[in-house]
């Protein structure tokens, strides 16, 4: 378990020093953002590979408990991906419907939020992509989270249409982007209620909400898809290296539930698999 | 004879303005040059040697000081480029004056030092403070005259190399050809001939068609010292590429491939981190590569790829220690190696100002601190040892109290002598071996 908490604050570093990059003086260094996304990387496998082996089985239990974890709706709209990323992690199989109108909810809330970002993140994606996807990584970390969800809101059936078309991948990535959006959410919300919340305690608070398993994955594929603009390179990258050295430990239930999860990524998204 | 750790005598200690960010020998020594994080280049000129005063033989001077780079702003991305110094890298000398090249992220810029000791005086149409005269007031007509005048070092930018590098430059390496030189960025090597600014050659390009796929940058690379078609380029993977320029003109499939597998009992999260490599140097022969990773320093045999000939433990103490050196961000930090002029020793920096010595031939290895307290005229310097466990003796200094912001990340080796030049945040420290 202690690694598990180190592989989450080793995560949290990483992000911290990927949203500081944005700030430095003569730019983005690509070489420095590249090994902390591969530190980043490592740290969320093994978070991953701990979390799912222990969590997939105890999934229905630890949410019920963490019903009783009441979080208001602004908390609730700061997670919708950390809620999305719990569910597909912890309980893949469990029906989504409650979790969809509370999404769209959500996303009409933050209408114009989203259409200056989405300005901002179509421009963005026109210039250099690894500087812009970095300078975007910022923007997701210091914003509201709802402000950065521009695509589930625009089209989150097709996105959800998207996931079907993607390609399986091994299966130890396919715990990488929940973990790794689980991740930045918390540190978003470190960042903004400035809690001394647990990180645990924020995945059990999402997982509270956990519900279905397709529904989540359409937000998550979504919001990762705003995840991939952000970090822009070395996802797959660092996908296939994931494939070339797996070290995944997960048991053979885990991997069950992973490649339910993968068979729903869409290819847009298994670039960020690798998070 | 050369013997580690034997008497040093401090040549020099300057302080900086700014820290200090790459330091390098001319081809003869005589001439030392430093770049800072301010832009500023400061070149020191070795005393010639006195009958009248033996003992302060070869100390250095201070022969001039430009502003090479300016800060400036790409208003297409919005962004700030630094002018920090990354690179100096001398031409060989082909006539009175001296030439080096200096770059920041982005430009190289071809730089002249000349003397001027003697100046034409009389002119008739301007007075001595170059005002110009009143042609009224003219009424005889005469010839200036050449006199001497107070030796005067000018520097004088004479090529701009811009407008070639979308990542940050990190390397520049002279051709043996003394013709063209290369310049390296993150994903992309360029080729230029020294008299031609506005045109350069890209022979390496690793960037990937998606962006997304990219998992290795160019950390640095450096020509043959005397085989003009080939270079050779390290990676943040931890490998080292060798170029041969004549079979292709886009290099981007190597000739030679070198690399180590990697230990899987010392994997971790940083594994990536700490194998990347921070510097590559050719020996003075051209027969050995030297690399520096965050740990190690490696020496390869060209012949050989499969594994490095010789690899140094510069301070295997931290390598417990990763976590907290990835949050403190020193794991980033580039450590440069440069070779003695026999290729017999090398030599790296280390945290707490210390410096690390290895000779190859006797295995011996020493480290050593720059401070000011070791600077003063034939001070010995004395050898440091870090305690990395257990009872600590008297001299020897823990792990825990090492200072990290205190590091040498940059160092030169003259190219003959044993004089060392070792760069420890704003400060300068020059070192000479004293043989008795």
């Amino acid at each position: 378990m202690e690694y598990k908490v180190e592989a989450h604050r080793i995560m949290s570093i990483s992000l911290g020093k990927i949203y500081n990059s944005r700030v430095q003086r003569g730019g983005i260094k690509l070489h420095k953002n590249l090994l902390v996304s591969l530190v980043l990387r490592s740290a969320r496998q093994v978070y991953l590979s701990d979390y799912y082996s222990g969590a997939c089985l105890n999934a229905a239990q630890s949410e019920r408990e963490a019903n009783e974890w009441d979080i208001t709706d602004s908390e609730r709209e700061k997670f919708p991906s950390s809620t999305t990323e719990c569910d597909r992690v912890e309980s893949p199989e469990e029906p989504q419907q409650t979790e969809r109108p509370e999404k769209e909810h959500e996303h009409r809330e933050n209408d114009d939020d989203l259409k200056s970002d989405q300005v901002d993140c179509t421009s963005t994606l026109q210039q250099e992509q690894n500087q812009n996807s970095l300078d975007s990584v910022a923007n997701v970390s210091s914003e509201t989270p709802p402000e950065t969800i521009k695509e589930p809101k625009e089209s989150p059936s097709e996105s959800a249409v998207a996931e079907r078309d993607s390609t399986p991948e091994a299966n130890g990535e396919s715990h990488q982007p929940p973990k790794t959006h689980v991740c930045s959410n918390r540190k978003r919300s470190a960042e903004e209620t400035e809690s001394g919340d647990s990180p645990q305690k924020r995945i059990k608070v999402a997982s509270s909400d956990a519900e279905g398993d397709e529904e989540a994955e359409e937000m998550d594929t979504s919001n990762v898809s705003n995840l991939i603009t952000i970090f822009g390179s070395s996802f797959s990258g660092l996908l296939s290296k994931d494939g070339a050295k797996p070290e995944s430990e997960t048991e053979d239930s885990g991997q069950i539930c992973c490649d339910q999860m993968l068979k729903n990524l869409n290819p847009w998204s298994t670039a960020i698999v690798a998070f | 004879v050369y013997v580690l750790g034997r008497i040093r005598d401090a040549l020099l200690c300057s302080v900086a303005a700014d820290i200090i960010s790459t330091v390098e020998f001319n081809s003869t020594g005589e001439l030392l040059a430093t770049g800072d994080k301010g832009g500023r280049v400061v070149v020191f000129q070795r005393e010639q040697e006195s009958k009248n005063q033996p003992h302060r033989r070869g100390e250095y001077n201070v022969y001039s000081t430009f502003q090479s780079h300016e800060p400036e702003f790409d208003y297409l991305k919005s962004l700030e480029i630094e002018e920090k110094i990354n690179k100096i890298r001398w031409l060989p000398q082909q006539n009175a004056a001296y030439f080096l090249l200096s770059t920041n992220d982005k430009t190289v810029k071809l730089w002249k030092i000349s003397e001027r000791d003697k100046r034409p005086e009389g002119y008739n149409l301007k007075d001595e403070d170059g005002r110009i005269r009143d042609p009224a007031t003219i009424t005889t007509l005469r010839v200036p005259v050449v006199r001497p005048m107070d030796l005067m070092v000018e520097a004088t930018p004479r090529r701009v190399f811009s407008n070639a590098h979308t990542y940050h430059i990190n390397s520049i390496s002279v051709n043996s050809d003394y013709e063209t030189f290369m310049s390296t960025d993150d994903l992309r090597i360029n080729l230029w001939n020294l008299e031609i600014t506005n045109r350069s050659f890209n022979i390496v390009d690793i960037k990937p068609a998606n962006m997304e796929e990219l998992t290795e940058v160019i950390t640095a690379a450096e020509f043959h010292p005397h085989q003009c078609n080939t270079f050779v380029y390290s990676s943040s993977k931890g490998s080292i590429r060798l170029c041969d320029m004549r079979a292709s003109a886009l290099c981007d499939n190597h000739s030679k491939f070198f690399e180590e597998p990697e230990d899987p009992s010392n994997r971790s999260f940083f594994s990536e981190i700490i194998s990347s490599i921070s510097d590559v140097k050719f020996s003075h022969s051209g027969r050995y590569l030297m690399t520096r990773d965050y740990l190690t320093v490696k020496v390869w045999d060209l012949n050989m790829e499969s594994q490095p000939l010789e690899t140094y433990q510069v301070h295997d103490y931290l390598r417990s220690k990763l976590c907290s050196l990835y949050e403190n961000d020193c794991i980033f930090d580039k450590f440069e190696c440069v070779w003695n002029g026999s290729d017999s020793v090398i030599m790296t920096g280390s945290y707490n100002n210390f410096f690390r010595m290895f000779d190859r031939n006797t295995k011996r290895d020493v480290t050593l601190e720059a401070s000011r307290e070791n600077s003063k005229p034939r001070a010995i310097l004395k050898p440091r040892k870090v305690c990395v466990g257990g009872k600590r003796r008297k001299d020897e200094i823990s792990v825990d109290s090492l200072d990290f912001s205190k590091k040498i990340l940059h160092t030169a080796w003259h190219p003959y002598e044993n004089i060392i030049a070792v760069a420890a945040t704003n400060n300068l420290y020059i070192f000479q071996d004293k043989v008795n």
